[in-house]
This record gives C-alpha cells, sequence and structure tokens, in this order.
C-alpha cells in the first residue's frame, strides 16, 4: 500500500522536475543530460520501493506507475491544458530568418542547438532555415526556406 | 469487407504561425509557464537551503537537547524514515555511583522511533507504565546510554524518559517520509 502512494508522489514529482528541467531531457539530451535522468530516476527507485526489494513490490510499483501514466495519457488526450501542462506547447524558435528571442532565452536555448537540428536536415546554412520549431517532445523541427530561382 | 467504425472529419484547427506552419504555439500558456518556473526554482534552493540546515532531519537544526537533574538527552527533534539515528541519556553524577541505574522509557521509542539496539544492554528490562524500564549496572560518572533508533513509519511521535525519582523528560519527534 505505502508503495503504491510513494509511486504515485514519486510519479507526480517527477513530473514536476522533468518539466522544470526544461524540454531539454526529451530528444536533445546531452550525455551529461543523459546521467542526471537516471540518476534523478535511480534515487525515485529508492524512494518507491522502500527497501522492500520483493518482486511483488516492484511489480506493484511498476503496474501504479504504468496505470497512473496511462491515466495522464487519457488526460492529456481529453485536454490540450493538461497536455500543455504535461508536455508544454510547440515553440517558435526562429521566425522568417530572425530568432525569437524571448522563447530562446525562455527555453535556454542556443544556436548551436538549432544548427545541430539543420544540420540532421542536410542543411548548412542558417539561412536557408525559415523556421525553427521546438516541439512538445523536445525535438527541433527545421522547415527550409524556399529559394529563388533566377 | 470491413466497415469503418467511426469518422470524423478533418478540420484545421491547430493555430498556423503566418498563416503558413500549423504549429499549435500557445505563448501565453509558456510566459504563464515561465513565471511558474521561476518561481518554482527559486522555492527549489529554499527547500534545498532548509534541508541543509536541517528542518528536514539530518542537520543543525535538528539536534536537540533536554536536561533535567538526573540527566541530559540528546536527539533529532526531525527522524527520517528508515534512517538510523542515535538518541543519548548521559547521566548526571548524582544519578550515577549506586552501582546501577533505572531507566524508564515511554513506549513510543520502541514502536514509533524503532528502538533497535540499546547500548549497553541492559542488565534488566521491566515492562509496565506504558513502557519499559531498564536497568543498567552502573559505576561512577560520567555514563551515557545509547537507543539505535530507524523509524519504520512517518508521523509525530511523543516519547518520555524518566529515572525513578526525578521528574520525566519529554519531546516530540518529526519523522519525515
Amino acid at each position: 500500500m505505502l508503495t503504491m502512494i510513494y509511486a504515485i508522489a514519486g510519479y507526480f514529482f517527477l513530473m514536476v522536475t522533468v518539466r522544470l528541467l526544461t524540454r531539454r531531457p526529451g530528444a536533445q539530451m546531452t550525455m551529461f543530460e543523459f546521467v542526471i535522468v537516471f540518476l534523478v530516476g535511480g534515487v525515485v527507485i529508492l524512494a518507491t520501493t522502500h527497501g522492500d526489494r520483493s518482486i511483488t513490490n516492484c511489480a506493484m510499483a511498476i503496474l501504479t506507475v504504468g496505470l497512473l501514466h496511462n491515466f495522464v495519457a487519457w488526460l492529456k488526450a481529453r485536454s490540450s491544458r493538461v497536455g500543455a501542462l504535461v508536455d508544454g506547447t510547440p515553440l517558435v524558435l526562429l521566425k522568417d530568418g530572425a530568432w525569437v528571442d524571448e522563447v530562446m532565452r525562455g527555453m535556454k536555448m542556443a544556436p548551436e542547438d538549432i544548427m545541430a537540428a539543420a544540420r540532421m536536415k542536410g542543411i548548412n546554412s542558417i539561412f536557408d532555415v525559415k523556421y525553427a520549431i521546438l516541439e512538445r517532445n523536445g525535438t527541433i523541427s527545421i522547415i527550409k526556406a524556399k529559394k529563388d530561382i533566377a | 469487407m470491413s466497415e469503418v467504425a467511426f469518422q470524423k472529419t478533418v478540420g484545421d484547427s491547430v493555430p498556423k504561425i503566418n498563416d503558413e506552419v500549423a504549429v499549435g504555439e500557445d505563448l501565453d500558456f509558456q510566459r504563464k509557464w515561465w513565471k511558474f518556473e521561476s518561481v518554482m526554482w527559486w522555492i527549489i534552493a529554499l527547500l534545498l537551503l532548509l534541508n541543509f540546515a536541517g528542518v528536514f532531519g539530518r542537520g543543525p537544526v535538528a539536534h536537540a537537547k533536554l536536561a533535567n537533574d538526573a540527566m541530559l538527552v540528546k536527539y533529532e527533534r526531525v527522524e527520517r524514515t528508515g534512517t538510523p539515528s542515535i538518541l543519548e541519556v548521559q547521566f548526571k553524577p548524582n544519578t550515577l555511583g549506586r552501582g546501577q541505574v533505572k531507566l524508564h522509557v515511554s513506549q513510543s521509542i520502541v514502536d514509533g522511533l524503532g528502538t533497535q539496539r540499546v547500548i549497553p544492554s541492559p542488565s534488566d528490562t521491566a515492562i509496565g507504565r506504558g513502557g519499559l524500564t531498564y536497568t543498567f549496572s552502573a559505576e561512577q560518572a560520567p555514563g551515557s546510554v545509547q537507543f539505535a533508533l530507524q523509524p519504520s513509519r512517518p508521523g509525530i511521535f511523543e516519547f518520555t524518559l524518566q529515572v525513578p525519582g526525578s521528574s520525566p523528560l519529554s519531546a516530540k519527534v518529526v519523522v519525515m517520509p
């Protein structure tokens, strides 16, 4: 019983913490951020199982988190507000050849992050990017600028 | 041929940027979130400072003392579930020197605060009066007894310690989850 309560508390605690770590833990993780996510997860596991390492206890904790996650996913699908709270909202980082400073600063993004995403698309100059959008899952979508044909 | 269970017409419901790219950006929400985020970072910093000070246990603020003419008790006013700690009873010189010393502890020391061991082992233990009365062989001062505690559940527990013939000492201990 206590494990289930700890699992629920741990789930929401992690949800808020990961949301506060901005969206970088999603898809743009550096090795350092990768280590942080595992470290946080490991610490939460210790508190959740509460010294009881039996298969029964661990299975109950996993099932609790699984059911809770399903419930939150159902809520997200029903309400865009819940979706924005849990996953955030897509944000435009670059629009028509200009950085959206407020968003870049707010999301602690550097032009290098956008160029990394652009290179994945085979774009080698920032001037060829019309829109850069930070998606809810942490990836950066790049939309190419159309070149004028002389 | 299988039938389609239900159909819903596709609508252009996602807000666009420059009337061109459907993004669904909600900058007003994001601005509110950034404000919430900055407040939360301050709260987190405050929680860490309080934790460093020992407000949530295992720090200077958590250390506490109680004293009367028979003994001095050192304990933690904030404990943590499953975390070991020591409650120490130092007997005053007038309490020792009679060959033995008796100490009555309330049941909450054993149940709520989870006594694992009493150091040194008492020569005799008697139950009654809502707790346990330990008898220790004793010589001249200084002398002390330690209770190795490890609470098994969170809560607020009041304990009482008494050397028969002197006034009891009581305190509350908060056990954090």
